[in-house]
């Protein structure tokens, strides 16, 4: 397994290189931008500019560019102004300490982007809770960046949210706004949650946007909040001040292997959805890589009439009776690279499903079934110790199975976010989502209500809530040229 | 030539390699067939029957045993005629798999390492010649390290008339995006940026380059000349364009891998300094072919560690490039699925009778790959390579779609 401190050597400078500045000479073979295009300045709010996190990863793309369509695009985009936590800023390599609580508690990935969550799928047993980052140690690792990418780009830290949007002035001074905040040491709730702060941070921009009566396109990372009442308040505010929004995980919108989409307006039967990593993490680019499939269903989305997290012996009882496709199960593992168990010991490739050996691989299995308003359902099933890959197939009247990977960009260039950046890019500089908020909003109360299930003893739970309607783009909108 | 004419019984196939352990080629393509993997969205099961085996080289971290024991129908040999005769003095499969990958054998003066594929290929000729007829043989990877052996492979197989197919998976895999070279496209220039060492790597870069441009307008109708270049050398050449620099740039814009020039980033396009500094032992072939086409494939480690396709084709304004996807670069990977299609196009050779893409193009990287160490060797000299006059069309695309 790739570890940081192996990943760090293929860097041509060593980590003792960022204590010399002077060291690292700042000509950069980058494309120059069109310059015939005026420049959208966008502030950043975040929790971590550090090496390997989500921000880091996704912001560097409007510094320095990214890779697009065969070539090094430059974004016409200028980041203006930052703000990053400021205890984060102070922060040095800490271990994260594992959490105190059963072991279904989950929350060690800070900052870790989806191809290290995937590294950090558990490891002795296939517990859902998920192990220390091994950056941890390595010197210089968890350093902020924030102070010397603003040095070297020019833009302006802030101290607080209000002023990164007014950039140090008294006028809002930015067209667009991008959130990514990700640590994972904020405390849980009761259902294990990450009560991540990202209403929080909408809030202070819409209160802007409301005093100084205009607004700008909003992109928020992965989950609009772990409350469905708060993200459809921010989607509300959205509306009635009339800025574009974004949000969710790069999952769906990176690459699939095969390149295949559900077609528009097909009947799924049925689907399942496969997935690692930790609960409310893992789960939650699953369940946003799916339901990225799901919506272009006949009759579009309508949402989620109940949901029902399963776990323990009862997935695999509830397999037994067809509450979920043994089928599809199969069949979406058909597509993945990275099966554990005995293909790690002689790399042999393996049917999980008719081998039967999943109940002994997956320590900690869930299911979260979801019970569609128009009567489709489907299945994510969070196999850790099992597969390290998310994979999904369905059964689609008239077209067979239609199964793939959402391919997990590897180290160092985790082009998941190069993909995703381009859809930032997409909403920022047209002023129009690519797609709708509106998955995002369905995919963080399913995640919630799901949690809510498991935390009520794997109930199965009405969500009339969750009647979340929208179209999606009829053109799919995942990584293909 | 004959095959299976039963359709009761899959066809049987005697397995002969080098050498078979773990995440070896041996092991990845004999597992699929023994025991499956994942084709067009399921778990595709086996179609063959392996009913014997033979391996030279058993030691530590053999499976042999374990396979044998888990598939008792496979019975071990000690020679590549017994494990085709299967004791009854003639042939008595209906099918050959060689895995000729891997395993200890001498190391050349080129740096070539001398695997036994000539010898073990002119073993199961006997035993054809001996029992007047002839089945599917297939080889992994390419032909031969002596370019005269693998001519005279591929003659053989045309004069005895058997289905041969050869080579690397490359052409077969994944692509990302998922992009295939327009059938009768003028291509003007095309790279494959790969990494990995001369003499076992370069011959994938090859075979990637070709599996597109032998898609091009006319067909495939041979190289005229080839040279070398290795450090010092290619970044001179690189410098003066000997390849383009659009598709060079563009190959490199589709690696995953691309490692960043500054600590603290993850992706940022290095400059040529840094270029220089991370590419460890950087080494290309550039080779035009008889129609004009130039062709370059590069050996990047250390700058990239992946399969990266770009090329400039008339009438498109931007090259085409693309990834030609191994997961085995992905470090939470733990399948080398590319050799899913690899298997499947075995299987369909076995069951049909038909090679699926032709063994021509994997003769032409062959060769394209002893000038390229021969060029390396001579101190990176032009060579001309009439030789080289191979001639074929291609046959449907074999990039995988499912």
């Amino acid at each position: 397994m790739l570890t940081r401190r192996r990943f760090i050597g293929y860097s041509a400078l060593t980590s003792a290189a960022l204590a010399y500045r002077p060291l690292l000479l700042p000509g950069m073979a980058q494309t120059p931008r069109d310059s015939s295009k005026p420049l959208v300045r966008v502030a950043v709010l975040g929790d971590a500019y550090q090496y390997g996190s989500q921000l880091q990863s996704i912001v560097d793309r409007f510094l320095v560019g990214y890779p697009f369509e065969g070539d090094w695009h430059v974004p016409a985009i200028q980041v203006v102004s930052m703000y990053i936590e400021p205890k984060r800023r102070a922060q040095v390599a800490v271990p994260m300490a594992p959490r105190a609580a059963a072991s279904r508690s989950a929350q060690e990935n800070g900052g870790i982007t989806i191809a290290q969550s995937a590294q950090l799928a558990p490891r002795g047993g296939g517990t859902r809770a998920v192990a220390a980052p091994e950056h941890a140690g390595t010197p210089g690792q968890m350093d902020d960046l924030s102070v010397g990418r603003s040095e070297e780009f020019g833009f302006r830290l802030c101290a607080n949210i209000p002023e990164a949007l007014r950039c140090g002035g008294d006028r809002l001074a930015v067209d667009a706004v991008l959130s990514v905040v990700e640590q994972g040491d904020y405390p849980l709730n009761h259902k294990d949650q990450i009560l991540y702060p990202r209403y929080d941070y909408f809030q202070q921009c819409a209160q802007v946007f409301q005093d100084e009566g205009r607004a700008v396109p909003y992109f928020n990372h992965d989950n609009l909040s772990f409350s469905f009442s708060e993200a459809k308040e921010m989607v509300n505010i959205s509306e009635k001040l009339k800025f574009p929004m974004l949000a969710g995980s790069a999952l769906p919108v990176s690459w699939r292997l095969p390149d295949t989409d559900i077609p528009m307006g097909a009947q799924i039967q049925e689907a399942v959805m496969v997935g690692f990593g930790g609960i409310d993490s893992g789960d939650f680019d699953a369940l946003e890589a799916m339901q990225s499939m799901m919506e272009r269903r006949k009759g579009g989305e309508t949402g989620v009439k109940a949901v029902q997290l399963l776990e323990g012996d009862d997935v695999w009882a509830a397999g037994e009776s067809g509450r979920w496709s043994k089928e599809l199960l199969s069949s979406a593992q058909s597509r993945s690279d990275a099966p554990q168990g005995l293909t790690v010991i002689d790399g042999r490739p393996q049917d999980m499903v008719s081998a039967g050996v999943l109940p002994q691989l997956v320590k900690d299995p869930a299911a979260y079934c979801i019970e569609y308003n128009d009567g489709t359902h489907a299945t994510l099933l969070m196999l850790n110790g099992a597969d390290q890959n998310f994979t999904f197939s369905a059964r689609v009247t008239g077209q067979g199975l239609i199964a793939t990977q959402f391919f997990n960009s590897p180290l160092p260039n985790l082009t998941f976010t190069a993909a995703l950046a381009s859809k930032i890019e997409h909403l920022f500089t047209t002023r129009s989502a690519p797609y709708p908020v509106q998955r995002t909003l369905l995919t963080s109360g399913i995640l919630e209500a799901c949690l809510t299930s498991r935390e009520r003893g794997n109930q199965r739970l009405e969500t009339p809530h969750l009647s979340v309607k929208y179209q999606a783009p009829a053109e799919s909108q995942y990584a293909r040229t | 030539m004959s095959q299976n004419t039963d359709p009761t019984r899959r066809p049987q196939i005697a397995v002969l390699a080098n050498i078979y352990g773990r995440r070896l080629h041996t092991e990845h393509i004999v597992d699929r067939i023994l025991d499956g993997y994942g084709w067009n969205g399921v778990y595709r099961k086996p179609s063959l029957e392996v009913v014997s085996i033979f391996v030279e080289q058993r030691g530590e971290g053999d499976l042999v045993p374990e396979r044998a024991k888990r598939h008792p129908e496979m019975k071990v040999y000690n020679s590549v005629a017994e494990a085709l005769t299967r004791g009854t003095g003639k042939l008595a499969v209906d099918g050959v798999v060689y895995i000729g990958e891997q395993g200890d054998y001498p190391r050349n003066e080129k740096g070539q390492t001398e695997y036994p594929r000539h010898r073990f290929f002119e073993e199961v000729i006997d035993v054809y010649r001996a029992s007047g007829r002839s089945v599917p043989f297939y080889l992994d990877k390419h032909l031969s390290y002596k370019w005269e052996w693998a001519k005279e492979m591929y003659d053989t197989s045309r004069k005895m008339g058997f289905p041969f197919m050869a080579g690397s998976s490359l052409p077969l895999t994944w692509r990302i995006p998922q992009v295939e070279m327009p059938l009768g496209a003028t291509v003007r220039e095309s790279i494959c940026m790969a990494f990995g060492g001369v003499d076992s790597y370069d011959i994938h870069a090859l075979e990637s380059v070709q599996c597109m441009v032998e898609r091009r307008k006319g067909g495939e109708t041979g190289v005229e000349w080839l040279q070398a270049y290795r450090g010092e050398n290619f970044w001179k050449a690189h410098e003066e364009k000997v390849w383009s620099p659009e598709i060079f740039k563009a190959a490199m814009c589709r690696s995953f891998t691309r490692s960043p020039g500054r600590a603290g980033y993850t992706d940022v396009y290095p400059t040529l300094q840094q270029m220089k500094a991370l590419a460890r032992d950087p080494v290309a072939y550039h080779y035009r072919y008889k129609d004009g086409l130039r062709s370059t494939i590069m050996l990047l480690g250390g700058l990239i560690e992946d399969f990266n396709f770009a090329a400039i084709i008339d009438g498109q304004a931007k090259p085409l490039s693309t990834m030609m996807y191994l997961s085995k670069e992905i470090e939470h990977a733990t399948l080398e699925s590319y050799f899913n299609p690899l298997t499947y196009y075995i299987e369909q050779m076995m069951l049909t009778g038909k090679e699926q893409y032709p063994v021509e193009r994997v003769l032409l990287a062959t060769g394209l790959l002893c000038v390229g160490i021969d060029s390396l060797f001579q101190g990176q000299v032009r060579l001309q390579t009439p030789q080289l006059d191979i001639r074929y069309q291609p046959t449907e695309s074999t990039m995988r779609k499912t």
